[in-house]
């Protein structure tokens, strides 16, 4: 058995295969949840795994990699300071992860590691393994990670790659982590044969004809690089923006952070850190109360700078979009990916000046 | 993370949510809504994505504190129990059960708010009982009660972005209730004509195909002119003629003269006529309204005349509430004269009924009001989840009025300003910590599950209540969907609910039998006098970040790092012509009281007014206003007030 190989797991041997892998490591995996919600959750046991799931708007990866609350380390005051690092990190598989998903995780374990390696993300990326799971057609209107070079399957960058061919998995090992949790299972894997490869690639074709929604990022990147979007239309943008920041939050790209220390019961701190957005006004107002970012409309134009501008791009080794629709779901307006670069492509051809001008509100 | 969702509690859009608890001690690990749910819809606010952590604090009320001396000291459940059980006790004997009153919440659960009633007045037997929407929007019941039959909005928000056209008069939506907001911006772009009504340019601006900005106080001016172009251009549905009250309401316009308009409104008389033919020929209109329209001197008039825009017109009215169980607690009758389901006191029958269903004799006396109650029209009060020294007017006298009390007892997350001073503070449960159902703004009831561990020995308010109604040996149900059981048998709008039901879906919307509508005259009222030594006018308005007086959201990280200190906000040309530049530290003072705030100038605040966002981190634009209250509501008149604004040296 080899990194590359592409074998067959039948659907009679799924149960078993990710029961043998449970006793290895706790599986997280699409689950039922109340009244037709279907949310990654820990499994009990593997047949609780809804293969069909479509998509799950809480980016898997980010939180299990990157959790949205997460305890760094403890400490208490006094004379003595005593520093607990928290170590609760779990061997864990990440079973139907979309690609559009370990494709953002692959970004998010770049960016954690260079300069500087983060511990904490760290150890649970060594510890967790991805099952991607190829999308046979996009699972909503919003994807669009077939303009992001993300999906709807993978070349590489994953660890273990199924495709649903109906009665059975082509399972594709991808790395050496991918390789280690198949090898010791090999009695439920074997080998494809030339018809499997043909059925992955017409379901490859059949997939990339359905999406729905287009992004040309190309063109956003080299606008937003040359920094040639009037203000007025970021401005415009701000001008309904919500402030939730639901789109940092879920984007599985995201990787922004606050830290604060949390008193406890017994009288000890805990070092929380916890997702935060360049959405918010807090998030670079300086102590003197100056905010180089003080309206909403500079605060947009600063998130899709770090989505789209070429100086990322050199940095991070892509553009920070996967493509995953998330920001199209979560946004209570429009300020999602494909409707901005929308707007821009527009203002770039006939800026027209909206019926009331654009108040840029204030923080 | 836990398999059940729970419903958020901050504000009345209701989202549907998971939460999952931290592993080991206080706090959470992470939160996702729900996808189906269909309000949240795959998305939170900033209020749903960030309060949750303001509720599991490590300086959460851990036990219950009685006063002893000068001092609140922890106590035992039983000595916090009995000591208030024979202080009222001992207020009944001598000075008779109206000598006792009962404050309820709107954030609390449904059954808490029923069985909070049901001991008032069936064990109590006091008259005193009042919701926290006394404070708030408490003027849209009779008004409401009177024209479209039910005190409540009559659509969902998930149907607003069906809307041909929107009134919304008042109300800062898009900062307050952000789902809302959404969906207004949805109905938009299916092309919806919005016209907006507020002194200020709000966030709204940019969805507003109108945007009237009258002078504060004068909205029954316009209201009434906008109703007199409806019936004069015939642009009212052809039903409307045979409903009852018609001719009433025409006679009642006889008077309007639409040219007094930019005098009395700063508006032109033609902007009322655009407003009335986008509202006609785009249908359906619903017409909505925030505390702008709900807090002031004729607040119940002016909710009559908006409901009828909507009647005349075929629409919907959506009153637009803020706290997230602000309709279910008046559902349940935490109001000073209906008894739950809007059966009113006053009547035999009503009390007939309840009088045998808690077999105990009802009070028939008129009740004081929540804002009578903070004057000190009793001498032993109980408070559920209000913040009422913050939440009522007048603060600095409201304050003195509480430390007169024989008796203060208040149930609370935090040790608020109000349990401050208190002589028995009880430890509540957030809504993370017990199971219940809240209503949201569209009639959807709806569960709300237990997800973590109650903190420290905090109790749910039920549980209080049950004990409090054991110390006087009366048994009560402490199981909440026994309460829903008996909720269910008694109050008929909630007849078709049970906790079997909400096992299986998102609940539903009660529904009324069957409403009959009425159009209501709107006689002119005199405008308030001019005051010459306060020549400014108040505008408070709600913000993003903050919820009510900020027991919670204020001791959140990010939402008070996004808004950390209030301001007072007025017009350059004001700020000119009274030599003050932004930044400068200013006093704003009314006639009861004043406070102090940095200056900010804006273009959206109207010349001539004062404009102070809610936010209670220190004082409140609530300190400005005195007791005076739309008369037929109780509602105390926070908007419009006189003021004036000075440098502080």
């Amino acid at each position: 058995m080899n990194v590359g190989d592409k074998l067959i797991l039948k659907k009679n041997n799924v149960s078993d295969f990710f029961y043998s892998l449970q006793e290895q490591m706790q599986l997280i995996a699409p689950k039922q949840r109340f009244a037709g919600d279907v949310v990654f959750d820990l499994v009990n046991s593997p047949d609780e795994i809804v293969w069909e799931y479509g998509h799950d708007i809480y980016p898997p990866g980010k939180r299990y990699l990157f959790p949205h609350y997460e305890d760094m380390f403890s400490y208490r005051q006094g004379e003595q300071i005593a520093i607990d690092v928290a170590a609760d990190v779990p061997r864990q598989a990440i079973v139907g992860i979309r690609s559009c998903d370990v494709t953002a995780v692959r970004f998010q374990e770049r960016f954690f590691s260079s300069p500087i390696v983060d511990p904490f993300y760290k150890t649970r990326s060594d510890n967790t393994v991805l099952f991607s799971l190829v999308c046979n057609e996009p699972p909503k209107k919003d994807c669009f990670c077939i303009c992001c070079d993300a999906g709807p399957y993978l070349e590489s960058g994953f660890d273990v790659q199924l495709t649903d061919l109906g009665d059975r998995f082509l399972y594709e090992i991808g790395s050496e982590k991918g390789l280690d949790v198949s090898e010791p299972r090999e009695k439920y894997l074997e080998a494809s044969t030339e018809q499997d490869i043909a059925e992955r690639k017409r379901i490859e074709l059949h997939a990339d004809s359905l999406f729905q929604t287009a992004s040309y990022i190309a063109k956003a990147i080299i606008y937003i690089t040359s920094d040639e979007v009037p203000d007025e239309v970021w401005e415009e943008l701000g001008s309904t923006c919500f402030r939730c920041a639901a789109c940092t939050n879920l984007c599985p790209i995201c990787t922004c952070y606050t830290v604060d220390d949390r008193p406890e019961p017994d009288g000890s701190f805990t070092r929380c850190r916890s997702w935060d957005s360049c959405q918010y006004a807090g998030f670079t107002r300086e102590a003197s109360g100056h905010n180089p970012r003080p309206t909403f409309g500079s605060r947009v134009k600063r998130r899709f700078y770090h989505k789209a501008s070429f100086q990322y791009i050199m940095r991070d080794g892509r553009h920070g979009c996967v493509g995953c629709g998330r920001c199209v779901s979560s946004c209570l307006t429009k300020l999602d990916l494909p409707s901005v670069v929308k707007r821009i492509r527009r203002a770039m051809h006939d800026y027209i000046e909206p019926i009331s001008k654009p108040t840029a509100f204030l923080e | 993370m836990n398999d059940k969702p729970t419903t958020c509690g901050f504000c009345s859009c209701g989202c549907a949510l998971y939460v999952e608890p931290r592993k080991s001690g206080l706090g959470i690990s992470g939160l996702c809504p729900s996808t189906t749910h269909p309000v949240s819809t795959g998305r939170l606010c900033i209020k749903g994505w960030n309060a949750t952590t303001s509720l599991i604090r490590v300086d959460r009320l851990q036990t219950p504190l009685v006063r002893k001396g000068n001092e609140l000291q922890p106590a035992s459940w039983e000595e916090a129990l009995s000591v208030t059980a024979d202080v009222l006790k001992r207020v009944i004997s001598t000075s008779g059960s109206e000598a006792v009153g009962v404050i309820g919440s709107a954030k609390t659960t449904n059954e808490e708010c029923y069985s909070l009633v049901k001991f008032a007045r069936a064990v109590l037997r006091t008259p005193n009982i009042d919701g926290a929407c006394r404070f708030y929007d408490a003027s849209l019941i009779p008004a409401l009660i009177d024209t479209i039959g039910i005190p409540a909005s009559q659509i969902g928000v998930e149907q607003l972005a069906e809307a041909g056209s929107m009134l919304i008069a008042g109300a800062n939506v898009m900062e307050q209730l952000a789902h809302i907001g959404s969906r207004i911006q949805d109905a938009v772009e299916n092309g919806c004509k919005v016209v907006a009504v507020d002194p200020r340019k709000s966030r709204l601006a940019p969805q507003a195909g109108l945007f009237l900005h009258p002078k504060p106080g004068s909205d029954l001016t316009w209201v009434r002119a906008l109703l007199k172009t409806i019936l004069d251009r015939k642009l009212y549905v052809d039903a409307a003629p045979q409903m009852p009250g018609f001719e009433e309401l025409r006679a009642s316009l006889d008077d309007v003269v639409i040219g007094v308009l930019p005098q009395v409104c700063g508006i032109e008389p033609e902007a009322v006529v655009e407003a009335a033919t986008i509202l006609a020929e785009n249908e359906p209109c619903v017409v909505m309204f925030g505390l702008g329209v709900l807090q002031q001197q004729d607040s119940t008039i002016l909710v009559k005349a908006l409901a009828n825009v909507a009647l005349l017109l075929g629409g919907y009215v959506m009153p637009l509430r803020g706290q997230n169980n602000a309709q279910g607690a008046c559902d349940m009758g935490v109001l000073k004269d209906y008894l739950p389901g809007y059966e009113p006191i006053s009547s035999v029958e009503t009390r007939a009924k309840w009088e045998s269903a808690w077999q105990c004799a009802i009070n028939p006396q008129a009740g004081l009001s929540a804002i009578e109650m903070v004057q000190g029209g009793v001498k032993a009060l109980l408070v559920f989840g209000e913040n009422v020294a913050l939440s009522a007017p007048n603060t600095e006298q409201t304050i003195s009025a509480l430390e007169k009390l024989d008796f203060l007892a208040v149930s609370d997350l935090y040790l608020t300003e109000t349990a401050q001073l208190a002589d028995v503070v009880f430890p509540a449960c957030s809504f993370l910590e017990k199971d219940g159902t809240f209503t949201n703004i569209g009639r959807r009831v709806q569960r709300v599950r237990r997800v973590i561990d109650p903190i420290g020995e905090s109790k749910s308010d039920l549980e209080v209540i049950v004990g409090l109604a054991s110390a006087f040996g009366k048994e009560m149900a402490t199981d909440p969907s026994a309460v829903m059981k008996e909720i269910a048998a008694t109050v008929p709008l909630y007849a078709n609910f049970s906790y079997e039901q909400f096992e299986t879906g998102w609940g539903e919307p009660w529904r009324a039998s069957t409403p009959t509508p009425r159009l209501a005259p709107i006689h002119a009222t005199d405008l308030p006098p001019e005051e010459p030594d306060y020549p400014y006018q108040l505008l408070a308005s709600r913000i993003n970040f903050h919820t009510q007086t900020g027991t919670m959201s204020a001791r959140c990280g990010i939402l008070t790092r996004e808004y950390p200190e209030s301001v007072v906000e007025i017009n350059p040309s004001d700020a000119e012509k009274l030599k003050l530049r932004p930044g400068r530290v200013v006093r704003v003072s009314s006639k009861t009281g004043s406070l102090t705030r940095r200056l900010a100038v804006s273009d959206a605040v109207p010349q001539g007014c004062v404009h102070v966002p809610h936010y209670f981190g220190g004082d409140s634009a609530n300190m400005l206003a005195g007791y005076e209250c739309d008369s037929i509501s109780g509602v105390p008149v926070y908007k419009g007030l006189p003021v004036k604004i000075e440098a502080v040296s």
